[in-house]
């Protein structure tokens, strides 16, 4: 048993530990295929095979989670929101805490990573603002230089109109 | 004891009950217990209109169990101090004494 809970948590980048209060089956049986459809799965476990294997892996500050009777909710993706969405129809399963991508994360900590755009907006993001402050800094650095051409074209053209008057026109 | 409990316990009296709790605090094991007990079937079905609601937080606060009845009444439980059973009890007796209120006054009505 041990074996199996190291096997489900070795290949998971997100491990959610929910309090499982009794439901008919088949609501169980729908939460495991809504959940399924995401590619989560529902593992129950016994505290006592579950907590040595914690105690010596990189999950141990979960380890306060595991009295009375856990669930937890096993993917090798990190689908925070779509199984917030499935979670919040059922009542009788309440998420602890969740460890996502080796980061131990309270329920609020979930409900924040859910929030949060996926990488390529993120990455998009940050280029655009890292972008646009050099582009500022570009746009300051020829303000001087661009005002004085004005400066001087200006300059040219008013001693241009007064030499102009003075000069007979050619031919 | 629990089963006992489970038998008797009628949660016809009661509007709502919140649980509120810090999973990463080490005093919540009873305050979690008694949410267990609560979704035992056999106490569901005696009223399907009470809501009862888990609310997990994280800021260290102590485990709350706070019961709101149909008349208006509170009851207010500090889970940190208190055992599974001393909750159900308290939560019991007070359902079986509104029970007994309702009923003599409902005798009282049709004599």
């Amino acid at each position: 048993l041990r074996r199996q809970v190291q096997e489900a948590l070795r290949g998971s980048r997100m491990v959610a530990v929910c309090q499982y209060n009794s439901m008919p089956d088949e609501d169980l049986v729908t939460l495991r295929h809504y959940l399924r459809k995401h590619n989560i799965h529902v593992k129950f476990v016994l505290n006592e095979v579950v907590r040595p294997v914690l105690a010596q892996s990189k999950y141990r500050n979960l380890l306060p989670l595991f009295v009375c009777r856990n669930v937890l909710l096993v993917s090798p993706e990190t689908r925070a929101r779509e199984m917030l969405r499935v979670l919040k129809g059922v009542p009788q399963v309440n998420l602890l805490g969740a460890c996502i991508d080796d980061t131990i994360l309270s329920r609020q900590g979930v409900e924040s990573f859910a929030r949060l755009p996926p990488l390529e907006v993120s990455q998009g993001q940050t280029v655009a603002a890292l972008s646009l402050l050099s582009s500022q800094t570009s746009s300051l650095l020829q303000r001087g230089p661009a005002h004085l051409t004005v400066l001087l074209d200006a300059h040219i053209r008013r001693l241009q109109d007064a030499a102009g008057p003075t000069e007979p026109p050619p031919g | 004891k629990k089963m006992a409990f489970k038998m008797s316990m009628a949660l016809r009296p009661v509007k709502s009950i919140v649980v509120r709790f810090c999973p990463f605090e080490p005093n919540v094991e009873s305050t979690r217990k008694f949410l267990q007990c609560i979704y035992h079937k056999k106490i569901q079905a005696t009223n399907t209109n009470c809501e009862v609601t888990a609310d997990v937080r994280h800021d260290g606060s102590e485990p709350v169990v706070d019961v709101t009845f149909a008349d208006g009444d509170r009851l207010i439980m500090k889970g940190a101090n208190l055992t599974t059973g001393e909750m159900l009890r308290a939560l019991e007796s007070r359902c079986n004494a509104k029970d007994l209120k309702e009923e003599q006054k409902n005798k009282k009505k049709n004599p």
